[in-house]
């Protein structure tokens, strides 16, 4: 780090910054329980940005990414690129963050061979029968060592631990087999809960096997009960992002509610410093500026934005930093209480997306349960749901329980409204 | 001009060839890839303007495959030093030895594999550039993205930003083993123009990008990007909700491609064929089309952003007739794969980067023309959509489903489009039941590589993908 440093200070650049990423890490390939590939890295990634002041009262920023084998000769050559091309670039000035207290989040001990002796002994105790079991799987541990050093004198290190499961569980009946897929991120191995998730895939595994097409039944009520729902959370998170309240592509407003005429739940979004088992829980951002436990929005009305300095500093912001960790709080009702009446309750999509920007909804169902109303249950499959957050934040039920998903823990189950159901069978 | 091979690379050679010695006195094979590929990345918006080198696919680092006992272990490593390869090889003996500990301490069943075949095969490829993105016109560039921002941004008031980017990548890669030497260099390059435009607090979006195998010298061709960006943009803010329903579509060739991509991209990675995750391997020989439905995968059928000489398993690129007229044919297969089914592998072993394992992926994928004019395929519609603008897809090998976001349909009605436009859209369906009710295909084709693959919901590749205008059924919502 110290040669970056020396160069930096050097090169004639007005700031600049050094980010440093040193990554161990052990991964395990299988198919069935059968070892497929073993895999290790060692590698470290470093990037350089450079500012420049021009005369004409702009500030410029160029980046580049340095492999840990170049001469040094080589990295002032690019330090010097930098800095002409800085020149070229016209930004409104702004300034990088400068030293701030924090206390340092405390990382547990971790040791690559031991953590994956955990993940190892945990995928193998996993309870499979005849007709539901795990089609294949890997699993990576990463133990890594981020750095930060900027001109204004910010230095921070954060170790911490870095896990990931790609999960692909089957079942089976006679000759029809159905596979589900999860991509767990985690800090290090909770087999506990690990058990809890599969067996929770292995029960969806058996219900598709039996799902009827799902009908045509237009604008129904949605229920979401697994990871699907952190993309409607993250709607709320995204459209408190800095860089799109000033370039007015978000519609909230600190002190004003997201949505008014609610029958609904409110919305509570807090950041956090940290969760536990997460794989994110820093002390400060990738900028520099300190992570502390914030409320966001409070009972559906924005308190806080989030993001990068440039856009903060431009907003005339000085007290945001990038969210890591973040919770929403429960709703009213016990989550038993939102599956009621007409419902379907989706927990199985091809890739459930909610887009920041447009708040469009969108997701091909892989199994749902259809509830008609009449008590009658039935587990269905295919077809899609559409919609958008903004026909739903006034109605948006939360349940009372939460649930934790890598660095976000929200409400256990989700109610939405207005969504319409395109089936594959005419209702 | 050629994209000249690194001499980084080069004047690692000797110590990868000592290293691939020393490792050789314990494995039975062993294979290295060492990568060196630089980039140039531009970004202008209204409030944010930035120069990098980053970019997908830049990278420095070497990746060592052995084999021992049935077992293929790799190594990632990005310090190599070519004049002491003995403590590289130390680095990778001792980590892999170390997880193999933990492995038999667990009583881990091994995937039994044979050997790798290591014939004699020496090859360097340079391949035909305009301009190196090590040697790009920067002051120029950034005067034309932001010669396009400023034209975006003045276009209406519903504009809230017009985003441009360029990016352009110079790969070299080296492949080694005991009797192999693979050299290749190339240059690919892809840019965009994204037009944010916004009225009563509703946002859309208008992307157009370009890409092809070639240098920055591709960029002056954003320009015409912009005025399509922006119409599409405005006509989203004026669009209506689909009913959702069963229509007759007609597919541009950008989705087409996406079609391609998710339906039998995917749907023939034969590693997912080892693992029973694939239905396609019960389908060889058999009818997943229509007549009109011909396609081929391939680093050699067509020129864009993947369409190397070698993959990352030092297997030669290929061009796979997977679906002929209907007929399941083929499927596309990395070295691993291959052995493990009894096959020969078709150059589609890819990786992220040096740091990532291999699987089967992607390269070119793209529909074969046919005979019919766009005019023609419309007038055959009685009421449908022409359905334009790629937000993303989603693979369901096991399954055949499919999920398509589609920026938006322009409604057809009795054989002519009305000027309603529909958005967003999200087409699903049956794999077989879309590509069996392909009844018309257009003459003309494109394929477009701005984008990127991942398998499952990791691993990003780059790819390219496309084909002509296509008529089919298809559930949108």
């Amino acid at each position: 780090m110290d040669r970056y440093i020396d160069i930096l200070k050097a090169s004639g650049a007005d700031a600049w910054e050094v980010f440093s990423t040193e990554v161990k890490n052990w991964e395990f390939y299988y198919i069935g329980h059968r070892l497929d590939q073993n895999r290790a890295k060692n590698v470290e990634h470093v990037r350089l940005c450079v500012y420049k002041l021009s005369e004409d009262g702009f500030m410029g920023m160029a980046s580049a990414e340095i492999p840990p084998t170049e001469t040094d000769a080589n990295i002032r050559r690019t330090v010097d690129d930098l800095v002409y091309q800085a020149g070229l670039v016209k930004n409104k000035p702004y300034r990088l963050n400068v030293p701030k207290p924090f206390e340092p989040v405390k990382a547990r001990e971790f040791d690559l061979r031991e953590e994956s002796d955990r993940f190892i002994k945990a995928m193998d105790s996993i309870h499979e029968t005849a007709t539901e079991y795990l089609n294949s799987y890997e699993l990576f541990v990463s133990a890594v060592k981020r750095r930060l050093v900027n001109s204004e004198g910010v230095d921070v290190t954060e170790n911490y631990l870095s896990s990931m499961i790609d999960l692909v569980v089957n079942a089976r009946k006679d000759d029809h087999e159905i596979e589900l897929y999860r991509l767990y991120h985690l800090g290090g191995c909770d087999r506990e809960q690990l058990r809890l998730d599969i067996e929770e895939l292995m029960r969806f595994g058996r219900d598709r096997l039996i799902a009827k097409p799902t009908p045509a039944i237009g604008s129904y009520p949605v229920v979401f009960s697994t990871d699907a729902a952190l993309s409607i959370y993250s709607y709320f998170l995204a459209n408190l992002e800095v860089s799109m309240v000033l370039r007015r592509m978000s519609s909230f407003e600190l002190g004003k509610p997201v949505t008014v005429n609610t029958d609904g739940d409110k919305v509570t979004l807090k950041a956090l410093r940290e969760l536990p088992n997460s794989p994110s829980n820093f002390s400060c951002d990738p900028e520099g500026a300190p992570i502390r436990d914030a409320v966001l929005i409070d009972s559906g009305v924005p308190q806080q934005y989030v993001g990068g300095r440039m856009f903060s500093q431009y907003l005339g912001l000085d007290d945001t930093f990038i969210v890591s960790n973040w919770s929403v709080s429960g709703g009213s009702t016990p989550a038993e209480g939102l599956r009621s009446g007409k419902f379907l309750e989706i927990v199985e999509f091809s890739d459930f997306q909610v887009d920041g920007l447009t708040g469009d909804i969108f997701g091909e169902i892989r199994l749902g349960y259809f509830h008609d109303g009449e008590g009658n249950v039935t587990p269905v499959s295919g077809g899609s749901i559409s919609g958008n957050m903004k026909d739903n934040l006034a109605h948006m039920r939360m349940s009372r329980e939460t649930r934790r998903y890598a660095s976000a823990e929200i409400p256990k189950v989700t109610r939405l409204e207005n969504i319409t159901v395109s089936g594959v069978d005419a209702c | 001009m050629k994209a000249p091979f690194s001499e980084y690379l080069n004047s690692l050679m000797p110590g990868l060839k000592k290293l691939v010695e020393l490792l050789g006195q314990e494995f039975s094979y062993v294979s290295v890839l060492s990568t060196d590929s630089k980039g140039l990345t531009v970004g202008i918006s209204r409030h944010s303007k930035s120069v990098g080198n980053k970019t997908m696919t830049t990278e420095r680092g070497t990746v060592v495959r052995v084999y021992r006992d049935g077992l293929y272990s790799e190594y990632a490593l990005d310090r190599f030093d070519p004049q002491n390869p003995e403590a590289a090889a130390k680095e990778i003996s001792e980590t892999l030895n170390a997880q193999l500990e933990v492995l038999k301490a667990n009583s881990c069943r091994i995937y039994e594999t044979g050997p790798l075949p290591d014939e004699p095969l020496e090859l360097f490829v340079e391949k035909e550039t305009g301009v190196l993105p090590e040697e790009a016109d920067l002051p120029g560039l950034i005067a034309l993205l932001s010669e396009i921002s400023e034209k975006g941004l003045a276009l209406s008031e519903n504009v809230l930003d017009c985003i441009t980017r360029a990016q352009s990548t110079h790969i070299c890669k080296l492949f080694l083993t005991k009797n192999r030497c693979l050299r290749q260099s190339y240059v690919y390059s892809e840019g965009s123009v994204a037009l944010v435009v916004g009225r009563d607090g509703q946002n859309k979006v208008g992307y157009k990008s370009v890409s092809a195998l070639g240098g920055p010298e591709i960029f002056p061709g954003l320009a015409d990007k912009l005025e399509p960006a922006a119409k599409n943009a405005e006509l989203m803010l004026d669009s209506e909700r689909i009913v959702p329903g069963e229509y007759d579509i007609i597919a541009t060739p950008g989705i087409a491609g996406l079609i391609a991509h998710e339906a039998f991209g995917h749907g023939v990675e034969m590693d997912m064929f080892v693992k029973g995750r694939a239905l396609g391997a019960d389908y060889i020989g058999k009818r997943v089309g229509s007549d009109l439905v011909t396609m081929h995968e391939g680093a050699l059928c067509a020129e864009n952003v993947t369409s190397y000489a070698f993959d990352d398993e030092g297997t030669l690129a290929g061009d796979v007739v997977e679906i002929d007229r209907g007929i399941l044919k083929a499927g596309i297969c990395d070295a691993l794969a291959a052995l493990r089914l009894g096959t020969v592998p078709t150059g589609n072993g890819k990786r992220e980067n040096f740091e990532h394992k291999v699987y089967t992926r992607m390269t070119n994928t793209v529909f074969d023309t046919g005979t019919d004019s766009l005019e023609d395929m419309i007038a055959s519609v009685k009421y449908g959509y022409l359905l334009e603008g790629v937000e993303s897809g989603m693979e369901d090998p096991k399954h055949w489903g499919i999920q398509c976001i589609i920026q938006m349909g322009h409604e057809i009605k009795d054989g002519r489009l009305t000027g309603k436009v529909v958005s967003p859209v999200i087409m699903t369906g049956y794999v077989p039941d879309l590509l069996g009710n392909i009844t018309m295909a257009g003459t003309f084709s494109e394929v477009e590589g701005s984008g990127g693959c991942g398998k499952g919901h990791k691993e990003w590749v780059k790819v390219s993908d496309g084909g002509p205008y296509l008529k089919t059924k298809a559930r949108l919502g």
